[in-house]
């Protein structure tokens, strides 16, 4: 067998349990496809932007969560896609937040579980982007949701550090509050203002003269 | 019905925290003869065949030699593990309650045949009434003539305490327990996260001593077996079956309740003799075993006995002898689904696939039992039952694939009626 | 095509300290365009036979969706749950959850339907930032010009003028909704200039801003209470009045369970993207798996004017390499940072920051030529020269593209040490459904906004303007479908229009054959028989 008819052996392996011959490099996600594995439509950016295709991963015996666009077909593999997460559990609205003062207590009758983290590392593990997920909660439970948001930068809202979470955090949506009420109360950026008020003189001039 | 109760349970025994009236009952006498031949108690039980009742089975002598062979570093450990939490096992408490004084002689048995200075009776927080008759139990014990003489025979002072657990039920995991006790005896508050193995307890347990860990029910037997006999513990059991056990009956019968019964007692025994059979006088329908983590027992295995090798024959495991029994009429899909919602809460977090899997399954298991189910819900349901198991560190997630695969095996018409 | 040089042969021949010839001198732009760009290649256009358009020119495979058969019969309907609401926003992306939360915000109740999940969408893919005049010196004039010169001033001068005077208030309005932007030392939005712009004009989020965008709107859509939403449930059909002439509802089917519900309506807004995943001309896409037009059929058929059938864009930097993320964007900030563009022979051949027609229209000159890189999976591409860019600016990828270094990291490319294999991939939909400045289309009760709806851009858009577009005339749109008027007397909901439209087909001697619209792409196997149980 020469070298490059060794380079296109199929990979088997299973995805949602159905017997899947994928060729190397293709993503679990294509695999799928190709494989003609029905009702994958748990689907979407294709390049780990929008935490859709959030899968199960078994490899020998090590079994974790990953993104499906993301990870390689490897033999013997086995993969799932989860279902989508179920509704968010923490409700709020950030036009009811109206004092920064108040903040702190807002946030944890929102989030009464954030200051309950048993440290289990779970949604560290879990998270497909490397994100410092436990910091960044404990940032947020101690009130310092600017660095709290800045952690969760490149979090693509895949809720898979949500479903790991013996405690109910729902660590995304920490990360996420944290950066939504940072540029809510705190992005005053100077050259935007200036442009609003021309703007609002602008209109206000033309009122004034018909 | 002459094989009821006629051991741990015994009415003599059951004397609470009264320990002349215990004394009087022959309690003692075990440790005054261990004392004399420390030596000689690891063989005993290894005769008497003892088991770990705790769920697991493994023969007690195994896991005491491992830690006898230990030196102590400084000390050496005894958990007395009574932190019992899971659905449908209730028969630690009663012995708690009501003969906390054989306990603790059982545990200072084995702390004397395996060298142990250190004895940490570890106990369920919301068992409140156990807890105050060991508490008192253990009062009557301190600076005591029985204790000293323990104490003399092993050349050291032996130390009691009395940890409550944590409310949690993966708290029971040996090594959670051990996480949490380090965390108690520190005041550092550890949450009971399960160790990975190796190393093993026997070798590094609590600070890194050797640590034996034994359940409640397991120590108990002990002073019976030291005072009459390996033999005399041995022929109590049937067939295969050595000693008694304590039965957690519970469900659609006339007469729940703990019965202490021969090991080997079969099903149909338990449930129509013992149990008054089941309610309304309706069929029975399956049998949630031993924590409700192992497979179902159905009508089939009426006559299986119910020791640890004949179950295990059947494919299927005695756990921790609790027996949830449904006659007809009750819905598989349901039952099954509050089971996994309670194992899905006590999953510990640190292994995502054990969380994240049995968060997944009680998930597509209430949507399937409220009628929003698809066929590709119970395809992933399979699915998650070939790949979980033994992706944690502990066996939690093995125990919700145990009985969800078991239900699928018997129930799978009743799943698939329950689909969209 | 003439064959260029392999992956590995340019790589070894590739040097970030090369010095580099100034570039060539672009006499004729039209010229160019016309001789490489896709939208010219012969046999790719036709002319649609029935509906509004009937005699312009249309792409053709775009042009055998339109002129296709519906899923649905009247008897597919029979027992389907029906749901009343206030306004029906189809499209779970940037445009949809802004309708969506302008609608709310003006007391409407609202029911967002997504086919994927809600913000699967192109937004989350977005890089590069959004276009707004905030700058001294930059006004809502240049924007306004700078955007009618990128499309060939083909766009409708009124919908521009609303879209770039929308601009700062729509980044107010992102802000207030919990949207981060990069800002400078002293606080000011940090701004970039791109290709085609007289003045630095785009904000963004490092090459965040689709994703910061879009989690902020999911959120904030999700936590609305006036607003419902269901995933996983595509538009199969549109629902029309008793003589098939104003848009009253939507039937819904289920990816799940394949079940069809009916949602009847005062107003929907399309606000369904656009169409990459039709690979038109065999091109590769930047677009998500939804990308599939289904906006445009439904629409069509309803009887709405579209306009630009005929012109799509080609983003220039698609990735060749790594093969999974072939046709997946490298944003057009890299070279707006300073990323030249470089051939085979390591020399420039276009102004990087001409529009995006352009640039790419140089690439597939390189590629045809000669001057073009092969890789072994069958690609070609020319080089976005990512390490001198990185040698004139240490630091610089990591600290404002943190997304591209991380989007090939776990394949072991680092685009600061090697470049980037780039080719034009279908990106845009540049024309669309037909609307007015508040979205409403030629159809009563019918808006559209974002990529699904036309005139804006005219030939081609610039970077930036598709956040805009999207955020700006989603609010208006979901603003004025608020506002809408309930009908008087009972409610008649039916398929008039998709008789209507099988009568023109019929007569005009088309096959009833293919079915549109098409929800997924057939190789996505849950696209191939999509409403079979």
């Amino acid at each position: 067998m020469t070298e490059t008819a060794r380079d296109i052996q199929p990979v088997e392996l299973l995805i949602n349990g159905i017997p899947v011959r994928a060729e190397p490099q293709m993503t679990i996600v294509e695999a799928a496809w190709a494989g003609g594995v029905p009702r994958v439509t748990g689907v979407g950016c294709l390049e780990g932007v929008c935490g859709s295709c959030r899968i199960l991963v078994r490899r020998g015996k090590e079994v974790n969560v990953a993104l499906g666009c993301e990870t390689f077909v490897e033999p013997g593999m086995e993969a799932l896609f989860l279902p989508a997460p179920g509704t968010d559990r923490h409700q709020y609205q950030l036009t009811d937040l109206s004092d920064g003062w108040d903040i702190q207590a807002r946030f944890h009758e929102i989030f009464p579980e954030a200051s309950r983290c048993r440290h289990c590392h779970g949604c560290v593990k879990s998270c497909p982007k490397d994100i410092s997920v436990e910091e960044g909660v404990a940032l947020a439970a101690a009130g310092h949701y600017r660095e709290a948001g800045e952690a969760f930068l490149e979090c693509v809202m895949c809720e898979l550090c949500d479903s790991a979470c013996p405690e109910n955090i729902a660590p995304a949506h920490v990360g996420l509050f944290s950066r939504r009420i940072t540029a809510f109360f705190h992005l005053r950026p100077p050259n935007l203002i200036h442009k609003l008020e021309e703007i609002r003189k602008e209109q206000a001039d033309k009122k004034e003269q018909p | 019905m002459e094989a009821l109760n006629i051991n741990l349970l015994h009415p003599q025994q059951r004397v609470g925290e009264n320990m002349s009236r215990w004394q009087q009952a022959g309690g003692g006498t075990a440790l005054r003869i261990a004392t004399k031949d420390t030596a000689a108690l690891v063989p005993t039980i290894k005769d008497a065949d003892l088991r770990g009742l705790g769920g697991s089975g493994f023969p007690v002598w195994r896991k005491w030699e491992a830690v006898a062979k230990e030196a102590a570093n400084p000390d050496k450990y005894l958990v007395c593990n009574g932190n019992e939490d899971e659905p449908g096992t209730f028969k630690d408490r009663l012995l708690l309650e009501e003969t906390p004084h054989q306990i603790i002689e059982g545990a200072l048995l084995a702390a004397l045949a395996c060298g142990i200075n250190r004895i940490v009776f570890y106990i369920n927080p919301d068992l409140t009434r156990s807890l105050a008759a060991l508490k008192g139990a253990l009062a009557q014990w301190q600076d005591g003539e029985l204790l000293q003489l323990a104490s003399n025979a092993l050349g050291k002072p032996v130390k009691m305490e009395l940890v409550p657990g944590s409310t949690h039920y993966i708290g029971g995991e040996e090594t959670a327990a051990m996480e949490w006790i380090e965390g108690r005896l520190s005041a550092e508050g550890k949450f009971p996260f399960p160790r990975g193995k190796p190393p093993y307890p026997a070798q590094c347990g609590i600070y890194g001593c050797p640590t034996l860990i034994n359940n409640i029910e397991t120590l108990a037997h002990v002073p019976a077996i030291v005072r009459n006999g390996a033999e005399w513990f041995r022929d109590l059991g049937i067939g295969q079956g050595a000693g008694t056990k304590l039965y957690s009956l519970s469900g659609d019968v006339l007469h729940p309740g703990v019965y202490e019964l021969p090991m080997g007692t079969t099903l149909r025994d338990l449930i129509y003799v013992h149990g008054g059979g089941l309610l309304s006088g309706k069929p029975l329908k399956a049998v949630f075993t031993g924590g409700p983590s192992n497979t179902l027992l159905t009508p089939d295995d009426l006559d299986v006995n119910m020791d640890f090798e004949s179950l295990r024959e059947r494919g299927g495991s005695l756990g921790t002898g609790a027996m949830i029994v449904v006659s007809e009429g009750t819905g598989m899909v349901k039952r099954v689904a509050e089971y996994a919602r309670f194992f899905a809460h006590s999953s510990c977090g640190q292994c995502p696939p054990c969380k994240t899997g049995t968060a997944t399954i009680s998930r597509l298991l209430d949507r399937i039992d409220t009628g929003r189910g698809t066929a590709a819900d119970l395809a992933t349901l399979e699915t998650l039952c070939r790949m979980l198991p033994g992706s944690g560190r502990c066996h939690l997630v093995n125990g919700v694939v145990h009985l969800l695969d078991s239900s699928f095996q018997h129930f799978r018409h009743e799943y698939q009626q329950a689909l969209k | 095509m003439k064959r260029g040089l392999s992956l590995q042969a340019a790589l070894a021949a590739y040097r970030p300290d090369a010095e580099l010839a100034p570039v060539p001198e672009l006499d004729d732009p039209d010229t160019l365009l016309n001789s490489y760009h896709p939208d010219h290649l012969r046999g790719s256009m036709t002319k649609l036979t029935i509906g509004p358009n009937a005699g312009a020119d249309c792409q053709r495979e775009l042009a055998d969706l339109l002129q296709a058969e519906a899923f649905i019969d009247e008897a597919d309907l029979a027992g389907a749950q029906v749901t009343d609401t206030d306004v029906l926003v189809v499209g779970g992306g940037g445009a949809g959850c802004a309708a969506a939360l302008a609608a709310a915000e003006r007391g409407a109740r609202v029911l967002l339907v997504t086919k994927l999940r809600l913000g699967d969408s192109n937004t989350v893919m977005a890089e590069g930032g959004i276009q707004a005049a905030i700058e001294p010196g930059d006004t809502a004039q240049q924007h306004m010009q700078d955007t009618l010169r990128a499309g060939h001033h083909a766009g409708d001068p009124a919908l521009v003028a609303a879209m770039v005077g929308d601009g700062p208030e729509v980044i107010r309005w992102l802000i207030h909704q919990g949207m981060q932007f990069d800002q400078t030392a002293s606080g000011d939005l940090h701004t970039r200039r791109a290709g085609g712009m007289t003045a630095p004009r785009i904000v963004h989020c490092r090459d965040y801003t689709g994703l910061e965008m879009m989690r902020v709107l999911r959120e904030a859509v999700k936590q609305h209470r006036g607003i419902e939403v269901w995933d996983q449930s595509p538009v199969v059909e549109l629902l029309s009045n008793e003589r098939g002439q104003k848009c009253v509802g939507a039937v819904l089917g289920s990816l799940t369970d394949g079940s069809m519900r009916i949602v009847r309506t005062r107003s929907v807004i399309l606000a369904t993207g656009g169409l990459g995943r039709l690979h038109l001309n065999g091109f590769p896409t930047s677009n998500h798996i939804g990308a599939t037009g289904d906006g445009l059929v439904l629409a069509y058929r309803m009887g709405a004017r579209l306009c630009e059938l005929d012109s799509f864009q080609y983003h220039p930097t698609g990735l060749v390499h790594p093969p999974h993320l072939y046709g997946k964007l490298v944003t057009e900030g890299v070279r707006a940072a300073g990323a030249l563009l470089l051939n085979a022979h390591g020399q420039r051949f276009v102004d990087e920051l001409q529009p995006r027609d352009i640039v790419s229209a140089a690439i597939i000159r390189e590629c045809r030529e000669g001057r073009g890189i092969h890789t072994d999976t069958g690609g070609v591409g020319v080089w976005l020269d990512t390490p001198r860019l990185e040698r004139s600016q240490p630091g610089m990828l990591q600290q404002q593209f943190p997304k591209l270094l991380a989007r090939t990291h776990h394949v072991g490319i680092d685009p600061r040490l090697e470049p980037i294999l780039v080719h034009p991939t279908l990106h845009y939909q540049n024309g669309g459904v037909v609307i007015d400045v508040n979205g409403a289309t030629s159809v009563p009760g019918l808006y559209a906004a974002g990529e699904v709806a036309g005139g804006i851009h005219g030939r081609n858009r610039i970077m930036g303007n598709a956040l805009l577009d999207i955020i700006g005339f989603g609010r208006r749109a979901g603003i004025a479908a608020a506002a809408a008027e309930h009908d008087r007397g009972p409610k008649k909901i039916t398929l008039e229009h998709v008789n209507r439209a099988r009568r023109d087909l019929t007569l005009a001697g088309l096959p009833l054959t293919q079915r549109a619209p098409r929800i997924l792409p057939a190789y996505t196997a849950a696209g191939k028989d999509i409403w079979k149980p």
